[in-house]
C-alpha cells in the first residue's frame, strides 16, 4: 500500500515541479510591463469613441448577441461607460509601473474583457482574447513583486532588514501562459488544415490583398508569388504544431521562440497586423526564467547597455508616492488616482461632444447623396464580367505545387511553356480556351478545358517543338468565347536542334 | 498554504480542461454554436478569405425622394486601418443599430426606407499601381458590383432581405445547370395535410374515408 502511494507520488512529482517550482517572477514582471502597453495602444484610440462603441447612447455590438444569447453585460450610460474607461486606463498604467499591482489588475482585467465583449465588430479580436487570458494570469500572479513601485516601497519600508535576494513564488501562472500559447498555435494549425486552399497559397494571397488591416506593402509584393506563400503556409503549420512539443526542451526552446518572434514580425510586415504581434511577443516574455535574467544581465553588462533606465518609471512613481503626507496611506492615494481618472474621463468624454451636437447647436444634418449614384447602386444588375472571374494569367516554365513558379516572356526550343490562369471564386463552370497566335494573329495552337466552379487555377502546357519558327507569338486566354488575356512571348533558337515532331502532336 | 496549493491545482486543471475543450470542439466542429464563451477558447485566426473585396453602403430614401448617405457626419471610427467599423460587420448584426444611431443623432426629413447595399470588386484591383504595371498587362479597369442585401425601416427593422452576393453567384452557377433545373421543377415541395404521424397510422385512412363520405371527392 505504502509502495503504491509513493509510486503515485513519484508519478505526480514532475507535474508538481513543473507548476509549483519556485522562481523570482521576472518573466511575469516583464509581461506585466509590456502587455498592458501593447493592448492599451488600440484602447487609447477608442477613448474618444466610448459613447459610440461602448455606451447605451451609441451602437455597441455585444459578442453575446452574435452567439444568439442574452447579454449579461449590458452597455452603460455614456458618463458611466467613460468613467469606467478612465478607470481601465489608470489601472493599466498602475499595473505597468507595478503600483498596487494586484488591485490594479483586479480593476483592469474585468474592465478590459467587458469593453471588448461590448464591441465584437471593431474591438474584440483574437488578440484581445489572448490578452484577456494573460491578464487573468497576471492578476493571479505575483508579478508586482519585482521591478515595481510596490517592490521599491516595500524595500523602503523594511529599511535595513531588506534583502537583495528577490522574493520567489510558484511559477504556475507563467506555465499556464506558456501552455496557452501551445494551445493557440495548435488550434490555429487545425484551422489552417481545415481551410480549403490554404496549402495552395491562394488564401494567403487574398488575405494579403485585403485592406482590412494596416498597411502591408511587403505582403502585397509577396501576394504575387504564390509558390512562396505555399512554402510559407507549410512552414507555418509545421511550426505551429511542433511548438507545443519543442518549446519545453532546453535545446530547442530558444530556437522555437525565435522562430515565433520572426513569425509574428512577418505577420506584421505581410498582413498588416500590428497589435497581434505585440501582444504575442510581449506574452512570450513569460517564457523567461531566472537563469535567463542572470544571463541577460551579464550580456547587458558586457555590452554596457544601460538596462537600469527601465527602472526609471517605477522609481519616479515611487518617489511621487513617497512625497505624500505621512497621514495619508499609499492605498488612499492610489484609490484617489483611480477616482480622479474616472471623473476626468467622464468630463473629457462629455466635453468632446462625440456627435457634434453642442458645437452645432443641435444634431448635424444627414449627408445627402446624388440620386443617380444612389439609384445605380440600388438597381445594379450587372452580371460578373469574364475578366473578373480571373485573378491573373501568366506564362512560365516551372510548376511548384501546381503553381507557376516563374514568369517568362522568352523561350527557346525544347522548353515546356506553361500557361496558367488563376481564378476568383465564386465563378461558375467555365469552358476556357488557350491559344498560341503568331504576330499576324493567326492561331497556331488551340486547346480548351472545362474549369469547374471549385477550381482555383487551370494550366495549359505546350512543348516548343520544331513546327514553330523563331519569332513573336501571343498566348491568348478566352473565356465564354471572349478574349480575356493576351501575353506576348518570343521564341528563339535553332528549330533543327530538337527532333522533328509528329504532325499529330501538339507543339 | 496547503489550501492555496489545492486551489491553485484546481484552477490549473479547470483551465487546461477549458483549453482542451476549445481545441477539440473546434476540430470536431461540435458544441460551439450559441456558446459565447467558446470564442475565448477557439483559435480560428485564419478562417479563410474571399477573392472579392466587399464594403457595405447604407442609403436612406427620404419621403421626398431625396437620398441620404447613412454615414456618421461626426466622423467614422476606423478600428484596424482605414476601413470604417461598419464594414467589419460580416454577420450584419450591427447594421440596424448603426442606422438607428446615425438617424437618431442627425437632422433629416422623415425616412421612407433604408437600403443596405454590398459593393463587391475583385481583389486584384487592390494591388498598388507599380505592382499592377509589373504583373498585369491589361489596363486597370476596376468594376464594382452592387447588391441590395436588405431594405429596412427608419428604426432599423428589416422589411426585406436578399441573398448575399457570394451566395447569389453560387446559386447562379448551380441554376445554370439544365439537369438540376429540371430536377428542381419535378421535385415540387409540399406539406402533407393528410398523413399526420402524430395521430397514428389510421389518420390517413380516416381522412380519406371522411372525404368519401362527404361526397366531395373530385374523382
Amino acid at each position: 500500500m505504502t509502495t503504491n502511494v509513493s509510486g503515485i507520488r513519484r508519478l505526480f512529482t514532475p507535474i508538481r515541479d513543473f507548476f509549483f517550482e519556485e522562481q523570482a517572477p521576472y518573466g511575469m514582471a516583464l509581461v506585466r510591463i509590456f502587455l498592458p502597453i501593447s493592448i492599451m495602444i488600440p484602447m487609447v484610440r477608442r477613448f474618444m469613441h466610448v459613447r459610440e462603441l461602448f455606451s447605451s447612447d451609441g451602437a455597441p455590438q455585444p459578442l453575446y448577441e452574435l452567439f444568439g444569447q442574452v447579454n449579461p453585460l449590458p452597455p452603460m450610460a455614456p458618463q458611466i461607460a467613460a468613467a469606467l474607461y478612465g478607470m481601465l486606463m489608470i489601472a493599466m498604467f498602475c499595473a505597468v509601473v507595478g503600483w498596487k499591482t494586484r488591485w490594479s489588475f483586479l480593476i483592469a482585467t474585468p474592465l478590459y474583457i467587458y469593453f471588448n465583449l461590448l464591441d465584437s465588430v471593431g474591438t474584440m479580436t483574437k488578440y484581445s482574447v489572448i490578452a484577456s487570458h494573460v491578464l487573468i494570469m497576471l492578476t493571479l500572479s505575483n508579478c508586482g513583486a519585482v521591478w515595481s513601485v510596490d517592490a521599491i516601497l516595500r524595500r523602503k519600508e523594511l529599511g535595513a532588514a531588506a534583502t537583495a535576494v528577490p522574493p520567489r513564488f510558484p511559477i504556475w501562472q507563467s506555465r499556464l501562459i506558456q501552455l496557452l500559447f501551445s494551445f493557440v498555435y495548435f488550434g490555429a494549425a487545425i484551422t489552417k488544415i481545415q481551410t480549403e486552399a490554404f496549402f495552395s497559397g491562394e488564401q494567403m494571397r487574398y488575405w494579403m490583398l485585403s485592406n482590412w488591416n494596416y498597411s502591408n506593402p511587403i505582403g502585397e509584393q509577396m501576394a504575387m508569388w504564390t509558390p512562396v506563400l505555399l512554402l510559407a503556409g507549410y512552414v507555418t503549420v509545421v511550426w505551429e504544431i511542433v511548438f507545443a512539443f519543442l518549446v519545453w526542451r532546453p535545446t530547442s526552446r530558444l530556437f522555437v521562440l525565435a522562430v515565433g518572434v520572426m513569425f509574428h514580425i512577418m505577420t506584421c510586415l505581410t498582413l498588416g497586423l500590428y497589435i497581434f504581434p505585440l501582444v504575442c511577443t510581449s506574452s512570450y516574455l513569460a517564457f523567461i526564467t531566472e537563469k535567463d535574467i542572470v544571463a541577460l544581465r551579464r550580456f547587458a553588462h558586457k555590452l554596457k547597455i544601460p538596462s537600469s533606465v527601465l527602472g526609471i518609471p517605477p522609481r519616479v512613481v515611487a518617489w511621487i508616492v513617497d512625497q505624500r503626507p505621512a497621514a495619508i496611506p499609499a492605498a488612499t492615494l492610489w484609490l484617489s488616482a483611480v477616482v480622479l481618472a474616472a471623473v476626468a474621463a467622464a468630463e473629457i468624454e462629455y466635453r468632446s461632444d462625440a456627435y457634434g451636437i453642442q458645437a452645432n447647436n443641435g444634431p448635424l444634418p444627414l449627408p445627402t447623396m446624388d440620386a443617380a449614384t444612389a439609384e445605380s447602386m440600388i438597381r445594379d444588375q450587372k452580371p460578373l464580367r469574364e475578366r473578373d472571374k480571373y485573378f491573373s494569367f501568366d506564362v512560365g516554365t516551372v510548376l511548384m505545387g501546381n503553381q507557376l513558379a516563374n514568369r517568362r516572356s522568352e523561350f527557346t526550343y525544347g522548353e515546356r511553356i506553361v500557361a496558367q490562369c488563376t481564378l476568383n471564386i465564386p465563378h461558375g463552370d467555365l469552358w476556357v480556351e488557350c491559344m498560341i497566335q503568331d504576330d499576324q494573329n493567326r492561331t497556331v495552337e488551340h486547346a480548351g478545358q472545362f474549369v469547374t466552379r471549385d477550381m482555383l487555377h487551370a494550366n495549359f502546357a505546350y512543348e516548343t517543338g520544331n513546327s514553330l519558327v523563331p519569332g513573336t507569338y501571343s498566348m491568348v486566354l478566352k473565356s465564354s468565347n471572349k478574349e480575356v488575356f493576351r501575353r506576348e512571348f518570343t521564341l528563339s533558337g535553332d528549330p533543327e536542334k530538337v527532333p522533328t515532331m509528329n504532325e499529330m502532336m501538339t507543339n | 498554504m496547503q489550501l492555496r496549493r489545492w486551489l491553485s491545482g484546481l484552477f490549473i486543471v479547470s483551465y487546461l480542461c477549458c483549453l482542451t475543450w476549445g481545441v477539440t470542439a473546434h476540430s470536431l466542429k461540435y458544441g460551439l454554436q450559441g456558446n459565447t464563451l467558446s470564442y475565448f477558447v477557439v483559435w480560428d485566426m485564419f478562417c479563410g478569405w474571399q477573392a472579392f473585396d466587399n464594403r457595405t453602403h447604407i442609403i436612406a430614401e427620404g419621403r421626398s425622394g431625396q437620398y441620404y448617405d447613412v454615414r456618421p457626419p461626426w466622423g467614422e471610427f476606423t478600428p484596424f486601418g482605414n476601413v470604417p467599423r461598419v464594414h467589419y460587420d460580416v454577420s450584419n448584426n450591427l447594421i440596424p443599430k448603426h442606422i438607428t444611431n446615425v438617424l437618431s443623432h442627425t437632422t433629416h426629413e422623415p425616412i421612407a426606407r433604408v437600403y443596405v447595399v454590398q459593393e463587391i470588386w475583385a481583389k486584384q484591383y487592390n494591388v498598388p499601381e507599380p505592382l499592377w504595371a509589373k504583373y498585369f498587362d491589361e489596363p486597370r479597369d476596376k468594376t464594382s458590383y452592387f447588391n441590395v442585401r436588405a431594405v429596412l425601416s427608419e428604426r432599423g427593422a428589416v422589411l426585406n432581405s436578399y441573398p448575399d452576393w457570394f451566395d447569389q453567384q453560387t446559386l447562379i452557377a448551380v441554376s445554370d445547370n439544365p439537369r438540376l433545373q429540371l430536377a428542381a421543377q419535378r421535385a415540387v415541395p409540399f406539406y402533407n395535410t393528410f398523413i399526420k404521424p402524430s395521430q397514428g397510422a389510421e389518420s390517413a385512412s380516416r381522412t380519406f374515408q371522411s372525404t368519401q363520405s362527404s361526397e366531395l371527392n373530385s374523382n
